[in-house]
């Protein structure tokens, strides 16, 4: 047993080595894990540093002049959200600022606008927002409609004391519930918190699995697979391989998703209301999780390059598959069991919550599981796949063979057939 | 005719390339038709509804009850009722639930004696979509649900019917959607991204195209049957763009025709505008392999470069939220280009004068590859650089 031992490890570390040093000394593997490693990270949290787009100009076409319009921009104006840039004259002169996109959007008060509010009717104005982000139209709707609400209950108040009551009375019937808005976890909506632990838990599964396919496939290229190793170890090596082989990218992309989770958010402020050991941990199942996940899907990268032209469009697909962007509520049922393939899908969501909502492992409960589980399964599929790989190797002669074999019978037989057809045609030619 | 000729026997050298190894076609083809199914399916429904959101009822009264009744009927809500705050909590810690709305004890008394009940909301911002979504499903039924009450004391006034409705409402907003009236995420999506996953496709499909002439070795025949670097690459991009632009055009026909997403403009000018990009990331793959004669290394680089691209171009953060030094490289991106031309042509439909700058800026591409020209014809000669 003590001697079974001491082969395993022994022959572990050597797979251990032997795949460090390939990885090392390939430019085109360090050159992704660097940059999309350890620069990415950096990089992505620079360009969503700001998050939130503030002072979105816009322009107003005023026509009604009254002092409740005027009142209404200047407030308008004051918000965060929206800038007034231009005051047009007419709704050709702002339409043509929108085109221009010197504007993202319009305020339009018409005419009657004062008369309205004075005959005590509703009063009615347009907002004109571009859609080309998403973000422009949620100023907008934002910046004018909170203002818009608190104008709305000051003439309340004015027009129910008109009818009679008191002030408390009015007061009281157009507040007759108040609410209280909490939105703890991102205050403002900011686009670049959600967003980025999303894409930062990604790298670490997308980055591991090009380098590890990137790899995989030089060495089938060059036909000395790792799977080959078994060979040399009376074919009892499966376990040694998958462990020698995860050990180098696990080491590393500890590394990597520490950084990824702790310093990086640190750098640039982020929150990071989770425990630091929950963290450690969920970073631990998760790299393990992406380590077995690579591994196995990486079986049918046969030459380097394919991994590029085949699969790197599933990166942004897996973003959409954490959720943080179209709610998995929402998800069509194939695409929803399609994203428990990812390890991404949980991490991303565990990461999520426990670095910015603050919740601990317990709550996670659920995503933790799966990250187990899928642990669990990717490390028997890894597993399987060395060994059918390893058996397609050593009975390649065998296989190539029968192949050959059942080709050359299957001609056979249609030539055959080929034969009979031409026979039974000159036979009915003849009668 | 000389060059016609040689074209042509490039382009013909490429189609039995392509026959021998299915990964040219699989790399272009199938990728984008698998784009194209997930991107129009998974955000078919346009606009989420059946948002959960959780309710913490503590009153139990029957106002309070059609309260809850009434948000869960809204199309973008569906209510989950939890006893304690606690449990809800903690669902929307874990992203199960959306939001979290606390009915207090009292509610309904509170509201017949004009006691101003509050109703806490608590939101999940980190779920944009479903969190806003929910915030503005519970402040529209808060409004409403007031609104219903104030009805009711006007009436018991004597307020005439007529009135009500200006004293209720005395201002109302009309809000027009430019270029997306019905607030399709999925349209707003799919519009960027599949063109995204497009330039994608190109620029690492060319860089593979040129790349693998240098990995196997074959350079040098390519030179031979061309006469010359520059038919080579005029050869095999005749045949790459016709692919190129044949997918393009099908992702225009696609979004615009078949799936009548928003277009102001004209058809016509967005198939010019994707057959720009598709040219200039062409020119894009082309100068990458050109600057890097390495195949492995310059489909590393091309990868990272357009995984880039698809934040850079400004569809979702707006490019001028992005920070300084930064932005001047999403000008980088043809995505980039073809993004602002959209914008001008589909939803401005300005026109001409409206999106001609983009189209010179990316035919302003397509000078790339003769800053590379001379290293990569020595590469092709030499075969100097490591092979892999």
């Amino acid at each position: 047993m003590a001697g079974y031992l001491r082969n395993f490890f022994r022959d572990a570390l050597g797979i251990f080595s032997r795949e460090l040093r390939l990885l090392v000394t390939d430019g085109g593997v360090m050159i992704i894990f660097v940059v999309a490693g350890f620069l990415y990270p950096l990089l992505y949290n620079y360009i969503y540093k700001n998050g939130v787009l503030e002072d979105t100009p816009i322009a107003v076409v005023d026509n009604s002049c009254s002092s409740v319009s005027r009142r209404y921009l200047r407030e308008v104006d004051a918000t965060r959200e929206l800038k007034i840039a231009y005051h047009c004259t007419d709704m050709n002169e702002a339409r043509e600022l929108f085109q221009a996109r010197k504007v993202n959007g319009i305020i339009y008060i018409p005419a009657d606008f004062d008369d309205a509010l004075a005959r005590g009717e509703t009063a009615k104005f347009s907002i004109y927002a571009d859609m080309s982000s998403f973000l422009y139209y949620k100023n907008l709707l934002i910046g004018s409609e909170f203002v818009m609400l608190q104008e709305i209950n000051d003439i309340k108040i004015e027009r129910y004391s008109f009818e009679g009551m008191t002030d408390q009375e009015a007061d009281q019937s157009v507040y007759t519930v108040r609410y209280d808005e909490n939105n703890p976890y991102n205050p403002a909506f900011s686009y670049s918190i959600f967003l980025i632990s999303a894409i930062l838990m990604l790298i670490i599964q997308q980055v591991m699995f090009y380098g590890m396919s990137l790899a995989a496939g030089t060495m089938r290229e060059e036909n000395r697979s790792f799977a080959t190793l078994p060979g040399a170890m009376r074919n009892r090596g499966v376990g040694r391989i998958v462990l020698g082989r995860g050990l180098v990218y696990w080491l590393m992309f500890m590394a990597i998703g520490l950084w990824i989770t702790t310093v990086v958010p640190a750098i640039f402020r982020f929150p990071q209301r989770g425990d630091f050991w929950d963290i450690a941990y969920l970073v631990f199942i998760f790299v393990t999780d992406c380590v077995f996940f690579s591994m196995t899907w990486s079986t049918f990268i046969t030459r380097r390059e394919s991994v590029f032209l085949l699969l790197l469009f599933i990166s942004p697909v897996c973003v959409f598959l954490t959720g943080c962007s179209w709610p998995s509520c929402a998800f069509p049922t194939f695409w929803k069991y399609f994203s428990y393939i990812f390890p991404g899908t949980f991490g991303a969501r565990a990461f999520i919550n426990m670095n910015t909502a603050g919740a601990d492992l317990v709550t996670e409960l659920d995503l933790v599981r799966a990250i187990h589980i899928q642990t669990m399964v990717y490390f028997v599929t890894a597993c399987v796949a060395v060994y059918l790989e390893n058996f397609v190797i050593r009975h390649r002669d065998e296989i190539n063979r029968a192949l050959i074999e059942a080709h050359a019978r299957r001609r056979a037989r249609i030539q055959e057939h080929g034969e009979k057809l031409a026979e039974r045609l000159e036979r009915i030619r003849r009668s | 005719m000389d060059l016609l000729k040689s074209i042509i026997a490039v382009a013909g050298r490429e189609v039995r390339i392509w026959a021998r190894r299915p990964i040219y076609l699989m790399g272009s083809v199938v990728v984008m038709l698998f784009c194209t199914v997930f991107y129009l399916s998974f955000l078919k429904e346009g606009v989420p509804s059946d948002v959960p959101i959780g309710v913490v009822d503590l009153d139990g009264s029957s106002t309070s009850r059609l309260f809850v009744q009434q948000l869960d009927a809204t199309q973008i809500g569906k209510v989950v009722r939890y006893d304690s705050f606690a449990e809800a909590r903690r669902d929307m810690q874990s992203g199960k639930i959306t939001s979290v709305c606390v009915l207090p004890e009292g509610f309904n008394r509170d509201i017949q004696s004009f006691r101003q009940p509050t109703i806490s909301y608590y939101i999940n911002g980190l779920y944009l979509l479903g969190g806003s979504l929910a915030w503005k499903d519970l402040l529209l039924m808060s409004n409403l649900s007031s609104g219903a009450v104030q009805r009711e004391i006007l009436r018991k006034k004597g307020v005439p019917e007529s009135r009500i409705e200006g004293m209720l409402r005395p201002i109302d907003v009309d809000v027009h959607q430019i270029g997306n009236a019905t607030m399709n995420y999925g349209a707003y999506l799919a519009n960027m991204m599949l063109p995204g996953m497009l330039q994608m496709v190109i620029v690492i499909l060319t860089i593979y195209a040129f790349g693998t002439e240098l990995k196997y070795g074959t350079s040098r025949h390519l030179l031979e049957i061309s006469g010359g670097i520059g038919r080579a690459i005029l050869g095999k991009l005749s045949l790459y763009t016709l692919l190129f632009t044949a997918i393009g055009f099908s992702l225009e026909v696609i979004l615009y025709r078949w799936m009548h997403f928003p277009m102001a403009g004209h058809f016509g000018s967005m198939l010019l505008g994707i057959f720009l990009m598709v040219l200039a990331s062409e020119c894009v793959g082309i100068f990458i392999i050109g600057c890097v004669p390495v195949c492995r290394f310059a489909l590393s680089i091309g990868s990272l470069y357009s995984v880039l691209a698809l934040s850079l171009t400004g569809f979702t953060l707006p490019a001028e939220a992005i920070p300084g030094p930064v932005a001047i490289f999403t000008w980088v991106f043809p995505l980039r280009h073809y993004y602002m031309f959209y914008v001008q042509e589909g939803i401005f439909a300005s026109g001409f004068a409206g999106w001609y700058p983009y189209a010179v800026g990316m035919l302003c591409f397509l000078f790339m590859p003769y800053l590379v020209l001379r290293r990569l014809k020595h590469a092709y000669i030499y075969q100097d650089y490591n092979r892999n």
